[in-house]
């Protein structure tokens, strides 16, 4: 919505400067989002007549023009092809800076003094959308009565500020500049001046003998006025209403059409013109579309109907699209002699929904949308009939077509002062918030402690005693409003285990150096297939988006590895080569589809390594990132959140590495998996290099994790320890001959730690070599070597019988 | 006697000023004052000595003893800070190369910014509640007061699934979750962080971004406790410099509605680019809860009040951070990651 200062001050004097009027405007819930100084770079510029055009003695594109300016006769040089003595243009006299900066000076053209120059629409920066073909081109042409030596922004009604509103759905009322100018009088204090409505109607032929109105479906019409205005004159409208309509953003058209915008502007009440000679019978019936029914709307489109539409139709056809656009085959044009105006209120919702379907949204159904005031629709109907009459284009017939089965009394809403200050926190007296509602123009009256209120029948939004708070609160100023915290019980705050467990373990993968990242939930199929995700996995079973953004989007993630993938890829191809990254979020895992309930939303941590372990430094390594590195990042997890015990077993997973995967389980239940993804999946995700990726289950870590664990009592004795080199075939696992010291070397062992791995030289081919360092302690005494002696045999043995090991000497 | 022994201790002080280290040192003591040192050899002479003269002699002796010995200790300790001196000379490295750093990661800086706003009201006694990105259409709008076809839907043009769900559009839905699992009446206070998803998609909106949703319920709860937590809120994330205005706007799920403004952190109001000329920043949506979104959740409008309000996180952390267009918060550059 925008109006101009100028409009507003038809209706409501002040002061206030744009600036100020804007703000005090947006603090009250009517927000200004741009000011805007129409012809604000327009200067020295002013109207001139053409007294004379000569051809230019030496160039054949340029003429030479006398021009009168009113104080003095110009002559003027210019190259202009559209211009004919008599006409007033605008001239830019010498001293102007146009608002391209190009600077007006007297300088001559091939010989000729020339003056000044005569200026385009575009050489004014006029805003193009508003103007004609003939008018963007060439000099611009101003009407022919336009009084001369006039400054152009006055001639042009650019004289003028523009505020954009950025208008809340609730406040249908403020898409009118009357409804405007009334949030302004409350905030000014100064009288809302409503406009004149008593009008002159001629003739006897009555309004009921000359049309007949139907209306089929009342629940989508509550009411259909009309009035019939005779020997039309169309043309072009006067100068005055072509700025108002122009300010207020739209193109004038002619004066019918013009008038019928003027008014939906002032009032609210959108309205249609329709060339009465061509309504079939006279005849109004609003109906819905029938199956197959097309209609030519104004802009000239073939639009099909569908049978839930509301349209407005003559006895033979549809001639509008109810509150959303006319029909063409009905328009007023220049043949037009008579008409019928059309005010009407319409279902929002019927009408939401048709211009949705149609891809139309037009002022006319902005306004429906919001909602117009019912009970004021043939406001709209005198207020254009007598701008129409007054214009000498036309005569009004006697009387008004209502039809109106959806009457309705105005609301009342009934209020406890007391209620709306404890609501709000204040002391407001109940005459400040009778004040402030009179000046809203609800009708007060005070019953005992209760307020009783009947709400202006354009303010649909004001249903509820809180409805009431706010009015006052805004006009009051939510500013002057105290500010308090909350009374009442302490509240412990706080966040759940899971909630805990992640900013645990973000400060755990912080602290192993590797970085968060956040990804888009959306995906494409095309992913689940790169990740080699079996045709019959559940992760298959992705939930679908009916619109999604763009095409590469259109279902949502079951497994957080694409975009783990996705990132690396984009990052290498950024060349940054070095990379740990992870992400913890939610994957959608449907039970089944379509959708009949909410899918899981598990959370998972899933990461990614790649490159070097170390950043590049004169006294670090380059060795790359291998399977271990990954590997130790989940044991560090793992052991920082207090999950022992776990088990790791080679896995089977579609994306990894068959000899370089692993599985980490607790009670027979997956934790999750490390590995080196798959050569073929790098491939397909462009990755050239080895990629080593991990994912766990946040939830089933939930379970499982011990935040707060309790203490252990430091040793009071020292720990004895002893190697163990052995010899071992190489497909011993390691974890074989650990679970194999731990079984073996007694109850003192305390610690096992694998320190060496070794083949090569003076170790057998198909052999290798592992060291083990153990750790024997007691927490009552000190140990001797005998004690140890035995259980240290007794393991060597035993490893020696089962894996047919040898102690490497 | 003395004759020769001050001979003897004159030559004992010009051999030890020439002593260039602690083994030639220890040569002279024990040439010296060693057992069979000099000075031990006078020492040995005094029997030939009469009774008169012993004592006297014997205590220049001793003086020239101890005299010598303080000497030696001197030049000891010299010669020690003279080594110690090189050896820590020739240690020197170049302190000017790089120290060795274990490498940490970075948290992403939505996470540091919603941990932020998480433990602010942690601390003001609010607990952090969840609920499904997936939602009903019921929980999304209808019991929100937006049913079906109001123009606000259009405001958050929303991803369907079916005509039943979709992906939630705003984190309000935990409102009302929260309310139908609580008792009806009792007192609420929760925030409510997550993924919310929008059409959308430009340097200033993102098809995925995050929302922090707040709802506070209780007896007598007012707008002026909305003014407060939130104004208490702003003052802890931006400071309390900044300036807080509350300006009336239309939410379908709130009554009365406010936007609100902090003061322009980049200009400091004086009017730039990112506030548009206006010195201010809306960063937050508010309002007192509609009296028809608690009876939906079987709340008793009569019996307890409350307020609810929503941010954008990405917005909160641009202003923090000054980043300049959002896409880069999903577009996972660890250029830009590695900055927070």
């Amino acid at each position: 919505m925008q109006a101009s200062i100028k409009w507003l001050k038809d209706y409501v004097d002040f002061k206030e400067s744009p600036e100020v009027l804007a703000e005090m405007l947006t603090m009250a819930g009517v927000p200004v989002e741009g000011i805007n100084y129409l012809g604000k770079d327009l200067e020295k510029i002013v109207t001139g007549k053409i007294l004379e055009i000569e051809r230019h003695p030496n160039a054949d594109r340029l003429s030479i023009c006398k021009v009168d300016v009113a104080t003095e006769v110009l002559t003027i040089v210019t190259g202009a092809n559209n211009i004919e003595v008599g006409q007033v243009v605008p001239v830019a006299l010498v001293g102007a800076v146009l608002p391209s900066g190009l600077k007006i000076a007297q300088s001559k053209l091939r010989g000729v003094l020339s003056s000044g120059m005569l200026c385009s629409a575009t050489e004014l920066n006029l805003d193009l959308k508003m103007l004609s073909a003939e008018e963007k081109e060439g000099i611009f042409i101003l009407d022919h009565a336009t009084a001369i030596g006039v400054d152009i922004k006055q001639a042009l009604g650019l004289d003028d500020v523009v505020l954009e509103f950025e208008l809340t759905a609730n406040r249908a009322d403020c898409f009118s500049v009357l409804g405007l100018a009334r949030e302004v009088s409350v905030l000014t204090g100064n009288l809302l001046k409503k406009p004149m409505l008593s009008l002159k109607e001629e003739g006897d032929e009555k309004v009921a003998g000359l049309v007949q109105i139907k209306i089929n479906e009342p629940s989508l019409c509550p009411r259909f006025t009309g009035r019939v205005l005779k020997n039309v004159k169309v043309g072009p409208s006067p100068a005055w209403l072509k700025h108002r309509i122009q300010a207020a953003g739209m193109r004038s058209i002619n004066n019918v059409v013009d008038v019928t915008n003027f008014v939906m502007l002032e009032l609210g009440q959108p309205m249609h013109a329709y060339d009465y000679n061509l309504l079939a019978r006279h005849t109004i019936i609003v109906r819905k579309a029938q199956p197959g029914e097309r209609i030519t709307t104004l802009d000239g489109a073939k639009r099909e109907l569908s049978p839930e539409m509301l349209v407005i139709a003559d006895e033979v056809q549809a001639v509008g699209v109810a509150g959303v656009m006319g029909g063409l085959a009905t328009e007023v044009t220049a043949n037009t002699q008579n008409v019928l105006l059309e005010a009407a209120a319409f279902n929002n919702v019927s009408i939401r929904r048709t211009a949705k379907a149609l891809g139309l949204r037009s002022e006319a159904s902005g306004r429906f949308e919001r909602g117009v005031d019912t009970a004021n629709v043939t406001r709209a109907l005198d207020r254009a009939a007598k701008l129409l009459e007054e214009m000498g284009a036309c005569r009004v017939c006697p009387g008004i077509i209502d039809v109106y089965p959806g009457f309705e009394l105005p609301r009342q809403v009934s209020f406890n002062p007391q209620s709306i200050n404890k609501h709000l926190g204040t002391d407001v007296p109940t005459p400040v918030m009778v004040d402030i509602l009179r000046r809203l123009e609800f009708e007060v009256e005070i019953d005992g402690d209760n307020v009783m209120t009947t709400v202006p029948t354009w303010r649909g939004d004001v249903q509820y005693p809180a409805d009431i708070a706010e009015e006052v609160a805004r006009i009051y100023g939510f500013n002057h409003i105290p500010s308090t915290t909350p009374s009442g019980n302490m509240m412990s705050g706080g966040q759940s285990s899971v909630q805990s467990l992640i900013y645990e373990m973000k400060n755990i993968l912080s602290g192993a150096g590797l970085d968060e990242i956040i990804s888009f939930s959306f995906t494409h199929p095309d992913t689940l297939d790169k990740l080699n995700i079996p045709q019959d996995d559940c992760l298959r079973l992705a939930v679908p988006i009916l619109n999604p953004i763009t095409d590469d989007f259109p279902i949502l993630r079951t497994t957080l590895l694409g975009g783990i993938l996705e990132t690396v890829a984009r990052n290498v191809a950024r060349k940054n080569d070095d990379i740990r990254i992870y992400e913890i979020g939610s994957v959608y895992l449907p039970e089944k589809l379509p959708l009949e309930a909410l899918p899981n939303e598990p959370i998972m941590l899933c990461g990614a390594m790649v490159g070097k372990r170390n950043e590049i430094a004169w006294n670090q390594g380059r060795d790359h990132i291998d399977f271990y590195d990954a590997k130790g990042v989940i044991e560090l997890l793992l052991g920082r959140l207090g999950i022992a015990d776990f088990k790791v077993a080679v896995a089977n997973h579609y994306a990894l590495h068959p000899g370089k995967s692993a599985s980490f389980s607790l009670n027979e239940e997956i934790l999750g998996y490390v590995g080196e993804l798959h050569p073929l999946v790098a491939n397909v995700f462009d990755l050239n290099r080895k990629v080593y990726i991990f994912e766990l289950n946040v939830e089933v870590l939930a379970r499982y994790a011990v935040l707060i664990g309790k203490y252990t009592a430091l040793p009071k004795y020292p720990a004895i320890s002893r190697d163990l080199a052995l010899v071992l075939p190489e497909a011993v696992t390691a974890s074989q001959v650990d679970e194999a010291i731990r079984m073996n070397a007694g109850e003192l062992l305390s610690e096992v730690r694998l320190f060496d791995v070794y083949t090569g030289e003076q170790v057998p081919q198909g052999f290798k070599s592992l060291a083990f360092s153990l750790t024997f302690q007691s927490s009552d005494r000190t140990l001797t070597d005998s004690e140890i002696d035995g259980h240290y045999k007794n393991t060597v043995v035993y490893i020696e019988e089962t894996f047919g090991a040898k102690l490497r000497s | 006697m003395e004759k020769q022994l001050n001979e003897l201790k004159q030559q004992a002080i010009g051999e030890l000023a020439l002593a260039a280290s602690a083994d030639k040192l220890n040569d002279l003591r024990v040439k010296y004052l060693g057992k069979k040192g000099s000075l031990t050899a006078v020492l040995r002479g005094l029997g030939s000595l009469t009774a008169e003269e012993r004592p006297r002699i014997g205590q220049v002796v001793n003086e020239i003893r101890n005299e010598l010995e303080q000497l030696i200790e001197s030049k000891n300790s010299q010669l020690k800070q003279a080594e110690l001196s090189a050896r820590l000379a020739s240690e020197k490295i170049d302190i000017t190369l790089p120290g060795r750093k274990n490498r940490l990661g970075h948290k992403h800086p939505l996470t540091t910014t919603l941990d932020r706003i998480k433990a602010t009201f942690m601390n003001l006694g609010f607990e952090i509640a969840d609920g499904p990105e997936v939602e009903q259409d019921y929980y999304n709008f209808e019991a929100l007061n937006l049913p079906k076809d109001h123009p606000a839907r259009d405001m958050q043009d929303s991803f369907y699934i079916t005509e039943e769900f979709l992906l939630r559009t705003h984190t309000s839905p935990v409102q009302v979750r929260t309310m139908q699992k609580s008792e009806p009446n009792q007192p609420i206070r929760i925030i409510a962080p997550g993924k919310v998803y929008r059409r959308d998609y430009d340097a200033t909106h993102s098809p995925m971004f995050q929302q922090v949703e707040g709802l506070v319920i209780d007896r007598g709860i007012s707008f002026s406790d909305l003014k407060g937590t939130l104004e208490l809120f702003i003052h802890e994330m931006f400071g309390n410099n900044v300036g807080v205005r509350f300006r009336p706007s239309f939410f379908p799920f709130t009554e009365p509605s406010a936007e609100v403004d902090i003061s322009c952190v980049i200009c400091s109001g004086s009017g730039c680019r990112v506030c548009k000329g206006t010195g201010w920043l809306e960063i937050l949506g508010s309002g007192m809860v509609h009296p028809r979104v608690l009876e939906m959740s079987n709340f008793d409008p009569q019996q307890v009040s409350g307020f609810a309000f929503g941010m954008g996180v990405e917005r909160i952390a641009m202003l923090i951070y000054g980043i300049d267009d959002l896409r880069l918060f999903y577009d996972n550059d660890l250029r830009f990651l590695r900055q927070f």
